[in-house]
């Protein structure tokens, strides 16, 4: 078997110390930020992308991906003891979760979700280890045609399905696509929109466009919002969280759907952990022979969620790996990591690259036992960092940004340039506009020019070749059909908007920032 | 007069703006070419225009139904702003903890309350995080006070 000798070389890689080393600060920085709420994934891998610069790629990337699933599972802990979502998958972790903590379970439900998440994610990886070769080898025959209609499918996919509205998530993919567009000019070294700057010859910095969105937005918009030092002292103790025979036996379907569920979202494009988490719930409630449980303390209802959106955490790194495209923000910020490395992901990543490929996955295995073993005898130590005070947490945040973005290049125009990008993302906040799709939009940007012009020239001019091909017609008929529906979705809404518009804005106002 | 969805109102606008300024920029100064071979001009032309119609898109509907106005933070949002900015003015003149300690005190003005302890013990310790992480860790050329080596 072909795959377990390349698992076996993947683990030989994964367990040198130094990549161990990073796995582990990925992961334990992961369930951190994961539980605190007012910082999420997307703030801290902005934030670590300039350290990876120092390190080789393979160990980047481990580290990287380390900090996305680690806050998968720290998520739920604060939905569970505070009502208030780590991060935007653990949002459904409230319903079920939190009434679970009032009933005095909290314990129960903490050890279920470590339970679920871990279960999520190893048949997650198990998935990602049997279906990314073969996507890979789809993925060689695919021309420029192809590329362009997948990356403009994703790109559609990502916005259309995301939160909020779908027109002002394709305004977004297309602001994130102006933005790419500042630099030179691959094919004809023309500068565009550097305006004799020097410092944009080669584009606008990743680094300080995510840092800048995600960290400086959400510190000042979380500023005096955000206060978990309120949270009355519950004490977790083993004894507390040992689940009756009744959890377990009611958790082991709804694991295995909430895997099923969320590895599925996980790997379409443009649907995530978040997705996946409120579907999975959605179908449990559904099937339940008594829905009513659900909201009042139904394990099922926390555990369903947890197993998904863990799931999706690992199933994403499919397209993201073997065909380049990323199905969300996170995966868009690894693709960068990898671009910045000098890695291009693609079908021949696999096989160009194995020992990042398969030790990537390896690491996977590695993390995820970190992980269980972080969140099972340390969950007291993550109840206690609750208490940190946002105060104290925000000029560090701050810092590591203006220092981080500074170290990249040591320019202080990048970090003049994460304070306009934070500006701009506040603005953002402000006017309802996702972040997310820009971000995914600004990396994609010149890789779509690239194959839009290749495609043409192959062509000879006829646009009609992205219809003629049939990988690439499927592409461009599913991405119709979501824009037909995002239209009509936006014509429908306007009727509907002014009843729905007022508590769902409240609502979102009053939501720590993700 | 009638109520507007003028968060929607203010993004479209700008949206509709800028999408029409870039691809006039981008129309201008550089060639757009053929749909054989294009030009640097023809992908940047193109992406204003539809920024130009989504911009449209959220405009228009904004028009005929309710909404709230935006309400901005201001105080956390100038002290961040000027904080980052006083940061990027100093690193590189007088050193890496001048400049955290600026980033840390103005930063700290962003909260109703001014913890005078708290702030202080605070620019200390990020203070020497950042020289040990940066400076040692990972050598970056930036020293702890310009003119230090």
């Amino acid at each position: 078997m072909e795959v377990f000798a390349n698992l076996g070389a993947g683990f030989v890689t994964a367990f040198s110390p130094y990549n161990l080393l990073y796995c582990f600060i990925g992961v334990f920085l992961g369930t951190f930020i994961g539980v605190l709420p007012g910082i999420g994934a997307l703030a801290t891998i902005s934030m670590l992308l300039p350290l990876t610069f120092h390190v080789p790629a393979t160990t980047a990337i481990i580290m990287l991906a380390g900090i996305y699933y680690g806050a998968q599972y720290g998520g739920s802990t604060a939905s569970i003891l505070l009502n208030l979502p780590g991060t935007p998958s653990a949002a459904v972790a409230c319903l079920d979760g939190y009434p679970m903590s009032k009933q005095g379970r909290a314990g129960v439900a903490l050890f279920m979700t470590t339970v679920a998440s871990f279960v999520g994610a190893s048949l997650g990886i198990v998935i990602l280890t049997i279906f990314s070769p073969m996507l890979a080898e789809v993925g060689l025959a695919f021309g420029p045609a192809e590329y362009f209609a997948m990356m403009l499918l994703g790109l559609v996919a990502a916005s259309t399905l995301s939160q909020g509205s779908p027109v002002k998530g394709i305004a977004m993919v297309l602001l994130g696509l102006c933005l790419g567009m500042v630099g030179t000019d691959v094919q004809t070294g023309q500068q565009r929109f550097t305006f004799d700057i020097p410092y944009l010859a080669d584009g606008l910095s990743l680094v300080a466009l995510a840092m800048g969105l995600f960290g400086v937005s959400e510190v000042i918009a979380s500023i005096g919002r955000v206060d978990s030092s309120r949270m009355k002292a519950q004490k977790i103790t083993f004894r507390s969280m040992v689940p009756t025979r009744d959890d377990t036996r009611r958790s082991i379907g709804p694991m295995l759907r909430g895997t099923g569920v969320g590895a599925f979202f996980g790997a379409l494009p443009g649907t995530g952990s978040t997705i996946a988490s409120f579907m999975s719930y959605a179908v449990e409630k559904k099937i339940a022979k008594d829905p009513s449980r659900f909201g009042k303390g139904a394990v099922e209802g926390v555990t369903a969620p947890e197993a998904a959106n863990n799931a999706a955490a690992q199933t994403a790194f499919i397209p993201t790996l073997t065909l380049g495209i990323p199905g969300d923000a996170v995966m868009a910020l690894m693709l960068g990591a990898l671009i910045i490395q000098g890695i291009q992901p693609g079908p021949r990543l696999v096989t160009e690259h194995p020992e990042l490929f398969w030790g990537l996955i390896a690491s996977f295995w590695i993390g995820n036992v970190m992980l269980v073993i972080l969140n099972l005898p340390l969950i007291g130590i993550w109840v206690r960092m609750l208490k940190i005070p946002y105060s104290i947490l925000y000029p560090a945040i701050l810092m590591f940004i203006c220092i981080g973005v500074f170290s990249v290049n040591n320019s202080a125009f990048d970090v003049m340039l994460v304070i306009l990008f934070g500006i701009l993302g506040y603005i953002m906040l402000l006017l309802r506009f996702e972040p997310a799709p820009l971000v995914l939009g600004f990396i994609l940007g010149p890789l779509m020019e690239e194959h839009l012009r290749r495609a043409m020239l192959l062509s000879r001019g006829d646009p009609m070749v992205f219809l003629q091909r049939p990988i690439s017609a499927t592409f461009v008929v599913i991405t119709f059909a979501l824009l037909v529906w995002a239209i009509w979705a936006a014509v429908r809404g306007r009727k509907a908007m002014p009843e729905e518009a007022e508590p769902a804005a409240q609502a979102s106002m009053e939501r720590p920032a993700p | 007069m009638r109520a507007r969805d003028y968060t929607d109102l203010i993004g479209g606008s700008l949206l509709l703006i800028f999408g029409l300024w870039f691809a006039y920029y981008a129309g201008q100064e550089y060639d757009l070419g053929t749909l054989r071979r294009m030009g640097p001009g023809f992908f940047p032309v193109s992406l204003g225009y539809l920024v130009a119609a989504m911009g449209l898109l959220v405009l228009l509907p904004a028009l005929f139904r309710e909404g709230g106005l935006p309400q901005p933070r201001f105080r956390p949002f100038i002290t961040i702003i000027i904080g980052g900015l006083v940061f990027a003015f100093i690193v590189e003149r007088l050193g890496l903890v001048p400049a955290t300690v600026a980033l840390v005190v103005i930063s700290a003005l962003a909260e109703e309350r001014f913890r005078p302890v708290r702030t202080a013990i605070l620019a200390v310790v990020l203070s020497v995080m950042a020289v040990s992480i940066f400076t040692y860790g990972l050598g970056i050329p930036i020293p702890a006070f310009a003119g230090m080596r």
